[in-house]
């Protein structure tokens, strides 16, 4: 497995896997890499956690598995199960394989991360299980080891990385956060978020881009309900390429708020508000912004 | 690339293992969970970095001690000082005179010319308490004071030394709190629960289950003989209280939160807030500590405590923080308050709104209903009063102990909720 020899490399391996990693995340991510501690990522919804795990995976070019967490998630959706149908089969048929074997196995995406030589895996969203589950990722965690009562030990030979993401929509057990390096991502500053844009749609005009992000920077001062991530700004930049505009437009992008707000309160707020003026500013502010680039 | 859990080949030396474990204790006063575990990660970090470069040393120190995002200001404080060589002990003998030593110290320690690693041991200045600006600078790990009022407990509740508010003219009667402690033993004896969606394998349940029926034919040489089954699992159901502390409603709400505490503590399920103006999550499952440094810290965000409740803007506050996270889903939501409101009431009736539609029950509590001021209260009570459910006047103790019933029952059926009127009210 290539490995990083330094922050600054991970953050270049990334980059070029259009991930644009700050050097917070960055120094967190190496560190998770070199001490083989999981990582727990939290952050508003739309700010890339679970991209971090899929660019980390390609970028080293390993396996990524992914393991989405949901409410009654348990040891045989996640780490193994016996695939009873053939077992029943089998049965009848009065065949000789042990039904407890190897052959009956099915490995669940836990199963699979030991069983790999090297990977990424990706717990997402785990505050959607419960506390039993947390528990017994716990134990996982610690030891990268499992015992199947019918097969035995399994052991990773390489632990994987491990990138566990969570929307808090409950606290997480203090002594799971002991086990992970913690990181929160915030929502990128303007200069990142037009990065962002550009790196991942490279087909989009930059003046387009600069304006949008300038936009959304400022909603997300607002006191939305649901302030818009990267990810719904993406959309936007997307939604006006589509529709064939090369600059922001009120009227289009009246049309279109509901691609970055989803919350009925939030879209009657901004199209109430005077768009025009704000769309205005967001236009000046970007072409501020483009001339202090360029004078850099 | 090294992705095991070895140990770094490079052990720190010395200087910076000391350095890191009093950073760590430094955190750990000032309220951070920093424990040895994390010291431990810390210590193995500086290993991988380069420990000149403040951005590095910072971040690394934030993933190992900082486990929530409310913890990063006291982290910052603390690396803050770390990083610039001063005393990071912060009692109440902590003063900026040992600076100079710290530094001194420093560069006495093998190889780190750096001051964060130097000795803050000799650090401890006489006592100048009040004007260290280091207690300023920092803040404090909350509750020194929490622990003597803690002493006073519920008991406190009672004292007769808490200036009385024009507000405050209203007696409790000893029935109301009665009633209010009949219904923690209720839910303590039947707390509300939900269908999980574990199943547990049982005979009577009417999910077939393949993995029982075939551990089961193992004994009758693969023959089905009988079939298994398994039925969802129950588990506590969230209660998530919403208290009213201004002015009068703090002695209810205090007696309330501190009966409720061994009810719903066990449950692990119960989440609190408190709100005068502004709300303030009781960290803790309703510690006791906890409920003292919240209702402080309630009081301090007033201006005028006896000038009345926002709870709209309570409320709004709620509906976007804690609500958009999924606190108030599938929850029995209690508010506490007796409803006096003096901000506008539309915000309050469509904040309430959101609420209940959050919420798997939308539970008013008002201990006052009848209250000498029928009008500003009316005002605040009316706009909620469409979307609540369950509707309890505090005072009457068969009221509430038919709260605790209803509470108990919401497992798996539930009466009718409100429906929203179609017509706006006219306030």
């Amino acid at each position: 497995m290539p490995g990083f020899s330094s922050i600054s490399d991970l953050a270049a391996a990334l980059g070029r896997e259009r991930y644009l990693i700050d050097e917070g995340l960055a120094t967190v991510v190496y560190l998770a890499t070199r001490l083989g501690k999981p990582l727990l990522v939290e952050g508003e919804p739309g700010v890339g956690k679970t991209e971090l795990a899929k660019a980390l995976a390609s970028a080293t070019g390993v396996p990524l598995i992914r393991l989405q967490c949901y409410e009654g998630i348990d040891v045989h959706q996640a780490l193994y199960d016996w695939d009873y149908p053939r077992q029943l089969l089998q049965l009848r048929a009065g065949g000789n394989t042990p039904l407890y074997s190897e052959e009956f196995l099915l490995r669940r995406p836990l199963l699979e991360a030991l069983a790999q030589p090297n990977a990424v895996l990706l717990i997402d969203e785990l505050d959607r299980a419960d506390d039993e589950f947390e528990a017994f990722l716990l134990e996982f965690l610690s030891d990268f080891q499992v015992t199947i009562p019918e097969v035995g030990v399994v052991r990773a030979q390489q632990p994987p990385i491990v990138i566990i993401t969570s929307n808090r929509t409950r606290d997480l057990h203090e002594a799971l956060k002991r086990r992970c390096l913690y990181h929160w991502i915030d929502h990128p500053d303007l200069q990142r978020e037009v990065a962002i844009a550009r790196a991942r749609l490279p087909h989009v005009g930059q003046t387009l881009v600069d304006q949008i992000c300038s936009f959304v920077q400022d909603l997300r001062w607002l006191d939305l309900y649901r302030s818009p991530g990267v990810g719904e700004t993406l959309d936007w930049v997307q939604a006006f390429h589509e529709l064939g505009q090369h600059q922001l437009d009120p009227s289009v992008a009246s049309a279109t708020l509901g691609t970055l707000l989803k919350e009925r309160d939030d879209l009657d707020r901004i199209r109430a508000g005077d768009l025009d003026a704000a769309v205005a500013r967001s236009m000046q502010r970007a072409q501020e912004f483009r001339q202090r680039n360029f004078y850099q | 690339m090294r992705l095991g859990g070895q140990l770094p080949q490079s052990t720190p030396d010395q200087a910076v293992m000391l350095a890191a474990v009093r950073f760590g204790r430094a955190l750990r006063e000032h309220g951070l969970s920093a424990s040895v575990d994390a010291e431990h990660t810390f210590i193995r970090a500086l290993a991988e970095i380069d420990v000149r470069e403040r951005i590095q040393m910072y971040w690394a120190g934030h993933a190992s001690f900082v486990h929530a995002p409310d913890e990063q200001p006291i982290f910052d404080a603390i690396f803050e000082r770390f990083w610039e060589g001063r005393p990071l002990i912060l009692m109440e003998g902590g003063s900026e005179h040992g600076e100079s030593d710290a530094r001194m110290q420093g560069s006495h320690h093998g190889g780190e010319a750096l001051p964060q690693f130097g000795g803050e041991a000799n650090t401890k200045a006489p006592l100048d308490g009040e004007n260290s600006r280091g207690d300023r600078d920092i803040p404090t790990a909350e509750g020194e004071d929490g622990t003597s009022n803690q002493e006073r407990g519920v008991l406190a509740a009672w004292s007769s030394e808490e200036i009385l508010s024009q507000r405050e003219n209203l007696q409790y009667q000893s029935d109301e709190l009665l009633a209010l402690r009949l219904l923690a033993q209720e839910i303590k004896r039947q707390a509300p629960a939900r269908r999980s969606r574990r199943a547990h394998s049982s005979p009577a349940g009417h999910r077939f289950d393949l993995r029982a029926t075939v551990r089961s034919s193992l004994e009758t040489d693969g023959e089905a003989f009988r079939l298994g089954f398994s039925a969802p699992t129950l588990r506590p159901r969230r209660l998530l209280f919403l208290c009213d502390v201004s002015g009068s409603m703090e002695r209810y709400s205090r007696v309330l939160l501190a009966s409720l505490k061994a009810a719903v503590g066990a449950a692990r399920r119960a989440e609190a807030f408190v709100f005068a103006t502004r709300l303030t999550r009781l960290t803790k499952s309703l510690d006791g500590r906890d409920l003292e440094q919240a209702l402080e810290k309630a009081r301090a965000a007033v201006p005028d405590w006896s000038g009345g409740t926002r709870i709209g803007a309570a409320f709004a506050d709620f509906n976007s923080t804690y609500g958009r996270r999924g606190f108030a889903r599938g929850a029995i939501v209690l508010v506490v308050s007796d409803g006096w409101d003096r901000g506008d009431p539309k915000i309050l009736e469509e904040e309430v709104r959101r609420l209940q539609l959050q919420s798997r029950r939308l539970v008013w509590i008002n201990p006052r209903p009848m209250s000498v001021d029928q009008q500003p209260l009316a005002i605040g009570m009316r706009a909620a009063m469409p979307y609540i459910d369950d509707f309890v006047p505090g005072h009457d103790p068969r009221a509430v102990a038919g709260l605790a019933k209803l509470i108990g029952g919401l497992a798996s059926d539930r009466p009718a909720r409100k429906i929203v009127p179609t017509t706006p009210l006219e306030y």
